[in-house]
Parts: structure tokens; sequence; C-alpha cells
């Protein structure tokens, strides 16, 4: 599981046969079929096996060694019903796994497992036998079988994560084809998240988004940048439907920490990121690049143009995608004469003296101006006006 | 007139959490607060007294600028503390222990220890030999410190009452009968009754009197040490109305080689518009301005070559205001209830320092322009009040041009080759670094992304 996240897949066939896995797993309902304890007996004797020259390991008693095997055994027979009785036949993505573990049960050495019955009682000398064959002659097959268990553990709980929380399976689209089409995305973290629509293709490359601090535009971003990374791992997203190109690379900066010890600036920093992702761009990989507040760590003449030439330069890729959040709502009029920059918002309205985010996505430029009303709404300016002046 | 002073000594320096946090004035034991650098103290009394003067500073100018003189004369006299912590901590626990009773009960007591002692080996007759000796032993050095001390011939003028009156506790005949006592010597069990009998009964006020100096001296020569060590020097305290603040290389006290700036305001130039990059000095200059003028009030050296001031009655702080995400606060909204605070105080007639870092970051660039100008414009009229504001926006500068009361003070940036360097020297004016762009440039980003400059 953990490898799987974190090797995103940026092959759009591999990508699509472990959705498609899950996916099935998930219709059908799949339970996974052995129980905890007998997972973690069989793991425990096994690592025994893996150091069996170790003489600092104790050795197994013999109870021990007699129960594991027949845990062993009944791990062979419950998995071997799965595959012939279960479902996990009808899945097309899953018959190499599959045909190499029925091949594995199928090996003449492996004959006498399931000639037992299964939670039968073994004599001493078969258990001795058993203990011979499955730690030391037939321990790679046995270390194949638990991939294989493993696997499905994970396809099994991934499909259930999938039902409970209704998430759904992203459809990948070739490399270069530069679409991320996403319908109700939301963070799969909050507990009663907003979900949101956004699409960027060739037309619409790069989202150039404002709104007050609290609106949401960091929690926008991550929700999308979660989702498009899981959809590289071939795992079910939170939203009601995704299609995505497949990508070389994802790079986010949402919140970049400022880095004091090494004595460079927040601002040296994102500008080395920008450095960083440009050189790949130059490369002609495509990625998927999100910045939260783009250089906001310097003085905002050096923001507003940096962000304004930066922009424009990310515009001319052509199978790259970009969202860019600010808060220099001025750089969003001098990039409005780029055709396949858009621009949408997250907004804020008034109750009363409070501001309340509706953290819904609007398309165009933000022209809240709720800092001066909350500033005067606290009558700090009548209070100073009024104030006593010569102590 | 005489209801004014009632007034005066009625109220306190105001400054509440978030400024001392922010400033990291009192973490006890956070190693880099201010306080933890003045913490050289020895014994434990003497830190209780450290952290009551931290945590209480003065109004008054003569009250702070007799401490300091103190201070002074102690780190100038070079004297060293005599006394060993371990033997003070047996004396106070000894001295505290006393029951109250007449000479005979006192007597009898003592009697029936030592007597059950020898039968019992009773630890506690042992205890109370130990506390009689570690008095006898801290009252000699106490009386030859206190010769030493009144021996010094620059004495400041007010203390010599105090000297004084230490040394009449010494002339009494029961404590001179007691220094003279060889604690190597065996004691009687009577003589043990009587002196123990003396110390805690008879002579207990002058005992706690002793041992409440003991503190001071700690403290005066510790804090005497910091300054002598450090290279701080006395910050000289004026009354209120004469609204002044003046310092020559003016400095972070817990930044070890800090590079120090000058600094002179008065209530004809009473706001400071400071500007320049993230990385070039503006928090830790603001910070150094209000840990100085904190300590100055507490009567301890400050970081500077020379330091005068008029009394403030309290100092508000906002630097880096932390997002309060939990109670659904933005951060901008927090700055603004801050701000709402520092209004309020102000609004009192109270003379304060304020010190605004980066005021309303946490909103979009038009709404704080707006706000930094017309609160900077509404403080500014405060002449009583020192106000000290940072920004990035710096077109608020040019339109704040029109009021002479508003000084222009930037820290520079300097390019070597592509990477930004700091001086951390202070300079008139509003910055024009634009080394954002620069940095950019020298990256080369936009021809790494094949895109050529002129398009721009």
């Amino acid at each position: 599981m953990e490898r799987m996240f974190r090797s995103p897949l940026s092959d759009r066939d591999a990508i699509s046969n472990r959705a498609g896995i899950i996916s099935a797993f998930r219709q059908l309902n799949i339970r996974f079929p052995f129980e905890g304890w007998l997972l973690d007996k069989v793991e425990k004797y096994m690592s025994h096996a893996n150091d069996i020259n170790d003489a600092k390991k104790p050795e197994l008693s013999e109870k021990e060694t007699s129960d594991s095997v027949s845990a062993i055994i009944e791990l062979f027979h419950v998995l071997r019903k799965f595959i012939e009785n279960g479902d996990v036949n009808s899945i097309e993505g899953m018959a190499e796994e599959r045909n190499a573990t029925v091949a594995l049960l199928n090996l003449p050495s492996l004959a006498p497992v399931f000639s037992e019955k299964a939670k039968a009682k073994l004599s001493y000398s078969a258990a001795t036998a058993y203990d011979a064959l499955f730690r030391i002659r037939e321990k790679d097959k046995l270390t194949a079988v638990l991939q294989f268990i493993y696997l499905i553990d994970v396809y099994v709980s991934v499909a259930d994560v999938a039902r409970k929380h209704g998430f759904v399976f992203p459809f990948a689209l070739p490399k270069d084809s530069g679409i991320i089409a996403l319908e109700g995305v939301y963070h799969p973290e909050l507990k009663h998240p907003v979900a949101n629509n956004i699409v960027m293709n060739g037309n619409e490359s790069i989202v150039f988004l404002t709104g007050a601090n609290m609106a949401g535009k960091s929690t926008f971003l991550r929700a999308v940048s979660t989702a498009l990374y899981i959809a590289h791992i071939g795992f079910p997203v939170a939203a009601k439907r995704m299609e995505f190109s497949v990508m070389d690379g994802i790079y986010t900066t949402v919140n970049l920490p400022d880095n004091l010890g090494i004595g460079a600036s927040h601002f040296y920093a994102e500008v080395l990121r920008v450095k960083k992702i440009a050189m790949q761009l130059g490369e002609g990989k495509s990625l998927f690049v999100v910045f939260d507040e783009l250089f906001r760590g310097t003085n905002v003449k050096d923001a507003h143009e940096g962000t304004v030439e930066v922009t424009r330069a990310f515009a001319k890729m052509k199978t790259s995608r970009f969202i860019i959040s600010s808060h220099i709502v001025e750089a969003a009029d001098q990039l409005s004469a780029e055709s396949n920059i858009c621009f949408y918002y997250l907004p804020t309205t008034m109750s009363d003296t409070t501001p309340v985010y509706t953290y819904a996505l609007k398309g165009g430029v933000t022209d809240d101006r709720h800092g001066m009303i909350i500033i005067r709404n606290e009558g700090i300016l009548e209070t100073l006006k009024n104030g006593n002046k010569n102590g | 007139m005489e209801t004014k002073m009632a007034n005066d000594t009625g109220m306190s320096f105001s400054i509440d959490k978030q400024s001392l946090d922010e400033l990291n004035l009192l973490g006890k034991f956070s190693p880099g607060s201010v306080f933890f650098l003045f913490k050289q103290v020895k014994s434990s009394g003497g830190e209780q007294l450290l952290e009551e003067m931290f945590k209480n500073p003065l109004l008054n100018e003569e009250a702070i600028n007799e401490r300091s003189a103190l201070f002074k004369f102690f780190g100038d006299a070079n004297f060293t503390f005599p006394f060993d912590p371990e033997q003070l901590n047996i004396m106070s626990d000894y001295v505290d222990g006393a029951v109250p009773g007449t000479h005979i009960v006192n007597y009898a007591s003592v009697l029936f220890k030592s007597i059950t002692s020898r039968i019992t080996r009773d630890e506690q007759f042992k205890q109370l030999i130990l506390g009689l000796q570690a008095t006898i032993r801290t009252l000699k050095k106490c009386y030859s410190l206190v010769i030493a001390i009144n021996g010094n011939e620059k004495v400041p003028d007010f203390y010599k009452w105090r000297i004084e009156q230490l040394m009449q506790i010494f002339k009494k005949d029961e404590l001179s009968k007691l220094i003279d006592t060889d604690i190597y010597r065996s004691m009687s069990a009577n003589n043990i009754a009587s002196y123990d009998y003396l110390i805690r009964h008879m002579l207990k006020e002058h005992v706690s009197t002793l041992l409440n100096f003991i503190c001071e001296v700690d403290v005066n020569i510790s804090v005497g040490n910091v300054a002598n060590t450090k290279g701080f020097i006395y910050a000289r305290a004026y009354p209120k109305k004469q609204n002044m603040f003046r310092a020559a290389d003016l400095r972070h006290p817990a930044i070890n080689g800090a590079i120090g700036n000058n600094i002179e305001m008065s209530d004809r130039s009473n706001v400071i518009f400071l500007t320049g990059a993230n990385m070039a000095g503006k928090s830790t200059w603001m910070k150094s301005i209000a840990i100085n003028m904190y300590l100055a009030h507490i009567g301890f050296p400050v970081a500077a070559k020379s330091m005068e001031f008029s009394i403030r009655e309290g100092i508000y702080s906002s630097i880096n205001v932390g997002d309060n995400i939990g109670a659904g606060y933005s951060h901008f909204y927090a700055e603004v209830l801050r701000v709402k605070q520092a209004a309020d105080a102000t609004a009192t007639g109270k003379r304060l320092l304020l010190i605004f870092d980066e005021l309303f970051k946490g909103t979009n660039v038009k709404d704080a322009y707006d706000g930094t100008l017309a609160v900077t414009e509404a403080f500014a009229e405060y002449s009583n009040c020192l106000f000290i504001v940072s920004t990035h926006i710096i077109e608020v500068g040019e339109a704040l041009k029109k009021h002479p009361n508003i000084q222009f003070a930037y820290m520079p940036t300097v390019m070597e080759g592509a990477v930004p360097r700091y001086t951390y020297k202070l300079e008139e004016g509003i910055t024009e670094d634009r080394q954002g762009m620069m940095i950019i440039r020298n990256e080369n980003i936009l021809s790494l992304m094949g895109v050529t400059q002129n398009q721009s």
C-alpha cells in the first residue's frame, strides 16, 4: 500500500488497469477472506524463516511450530476456495497475478497440503515435515502467495474506502492531451466539504485564482492536487467525476514554509522552486503545477510584476496545466489579454460585520473589498479620531 | 497635583501576553528569551527577585535611574557573589523551620533532640546543627561583603542608608558573638540551644533582612556582570512629559554580534515608516526597539552605546500575528482585532510604544494599502505615542510624505551577483530595492522554459 502511494504511475494503461481492478472489487463487493489472526501467525512464523540461522532469535517452540503449520495449511485452503469460487475470476486486470498464484497452488510439492483437512490436528512428525517444506524448501512460493494476499488486502480496503465515502474512479486520458476535468471535487479530510467543478484543457491551461485569505483558496488547491495525485496511483478520488491526462509530474506549493535556518527567504525558496519547474518544462515535460500566493514574500511591485511575467511564460506551455492563486488582483487585469488563462475566485459575503465564506468557486476576479469594511466595522479609525490625543 | 501623583502610582505598565511572547521577553526556560539572557543568578531567592523585577516595569524615572545606578555600581566594583547556594538553601530552610515558643521551651526541645540523637541517631538534631553551621558561615561572609561595600567610595548616595542599616545589625552583640564562633570546634548542647534561639527567634527579623540583602546582591552582581560581558549600558530615564527617545547603536540584546542602529523620536517626530525586503531585518530592528525599551523600564542594562528615554506607560506589538484557524479568524481579522486593542489603549491618552510589523498583510493589496494608510495617519496624530510600522507596500510611504512627524527608514538589500546580501544598517527614505525581479531574472526562469524575455 505504502509503495503504491509513494510511486504514482505515469503510464496510462497501468493507471487504468489498477483503477479497473479496484473498481471491480468495489462493484463485486469482494470481502477479504482471511482473518487477521491467521495472517499475523503466518507472518510471525515466516519472519523466523527469514533468519533461520540467526542464533540470537529464539527458536519457535514445538507448539508454536505446529500451530503455525496448521495456520498455513488453513491459509492455503481459504485462498484456493477464494480463487475457485470467488469473483476474482471475472476481473480481467488480475488475470496474470491470479494465474500465477493458481500455478503455485497446483505445484506437486504443495499437493499434500490440500490432502490435509483444514483445521486438522497434525501429528508431531507431520508438523515437522511441513515445517521443513514451508520454511526451507518452498519458502519463496509461500512468500509469493503472501504477496498476492497483500495485494487483495489493498484492493479490498481501497474499494471499501471508495464505497464508504462515495469516491469515484477517474478516467485516465493519454499523456499530452492536457485535460483535467473535475466535477464535484472536494477535500477528503474535511467534515463538511464544499464541492467544486473545474475544467482545464488546451484553451484554458491556467487558472488564476483570487479571493480573501479565509475564503478557501488553499483548501481548494489542496483538493484538486490531492485528487490528481491519487488519480495517478489508480486509486479512487473525492469527486463526482474525473477525467485527467496522465502527467509527468505534479508540483504544488501551498504554504511554502520560511526556511530561516538556512537563511533563505520564503521568496528565494519560491524562486528556486519556480526555477526547478521551469527546467522541467523546458525539457518538454507535462506537469501539473500549483502555486498558492505566488511570490508573496517580496514587495508588492515585484510580486505583481513577477506573477505576471511567470504566469505569461506558463501560458505558453502546451501540455502542462497550472493553478496560481494571488492576492494581487491587479495582476489579473494584465493577464486577461492572454486567451488561455481563465479566472476564478472564492467569494466572501458580509453578514453584518462578519465575513461569511461560501467556498463555492465562481468565474471571474474577486472585487471583495472586505478588508476595509472589517477595519471600519471594528471602529478603529473612529476610536482614534475621538480619543485623548494630548495625554 | 497630589491626586495626579496618586494616579501615577496606581497605574501599571501595560503590556500583554502577546507582546511578551512576540518579543520573547519572559520565557523562563527558553534559551532565546531575554529573561534567560539575564538569568545568571546563583540563588533561588535571587531568581525569584529577578523574575519579579522582570514582570514589573517601573513608571517612575527616579526609581529606574536608582536601580540602574545600583546595577552599574555592582558591575563596576566587580564584586563576586561569595555565598554557596547550597548553604543558602540550608540556611533558609533552617530559619523558616522555627517553631514559635519561649526560650525555655526551645531550650528543652534542643536538649531533648540532643539526647535522643545520642540514643537513636536522630536525624533532626543533625539537621539542626547543619542549619546552624550554614547560617553562621553565611553570616560571616555577609559581614565581610557589607564591609567591602561600605568601604567602596562609589557607593551611590541613595544606597548608603541601606548599608548603614546592615552595619548596625552586625554591630549587635548577639550577632557578633555568633559570627565569631568557630564552627569547627564542638559546641555544647547548651550553646547550640542558645544560638538556635538567637537566630530563629530573637534575631529572626534581622536574619531575614540579611537573607533578602543576599538575594538583592545576587541579582545586582549578576545583572552587572551581564552588562559587562555583553557590553550593555544603562539607559537614562526622564519624566514622561519630555516625550523623547534617543539611542545610538541600539541592537537586539539576545542576538550575538547583532548590528546596531540609531534612533531618535520625539512628539514632533513620533512615527517611523519602515520598509525593506523580507530578510533585510525589519522585524529584528522593531523587536530590538521594543525589547530595549522594556529593559530600560525595569532599570536593566540595554544593548546600545547610549540611550535616553522618557517614561512610557505600555508597549503594544503586532509581529507575525498567527492565524487562529480554530476560532475561525483569518490572519487578517486577527490583525484587525490586534490593531483595535492598540487603538483602544491609545485613545485613553496613555503614552505607548506601538509596533506593527507588516500591517494587514493577510488581505488583498488594495485593502492593505488603504488600511495601512488610514491606520498610520490615525495613530500619527497621537504625538505622545511612539509608533513604528513596517510594510511591503512602499506606495503607502509616498502618500504619508506630507506628514512632517513621520520619518522614513529602510533596511537595504545589496545584490552580490545573484545572491542578496543584507547590511542590517538602517538608511533614510523608502526602499527602492527591486531585487525581487532581479532574483527572478537572475535565475533565468523564463528562458529555461524556452520563453524569450521580450515577450513580457
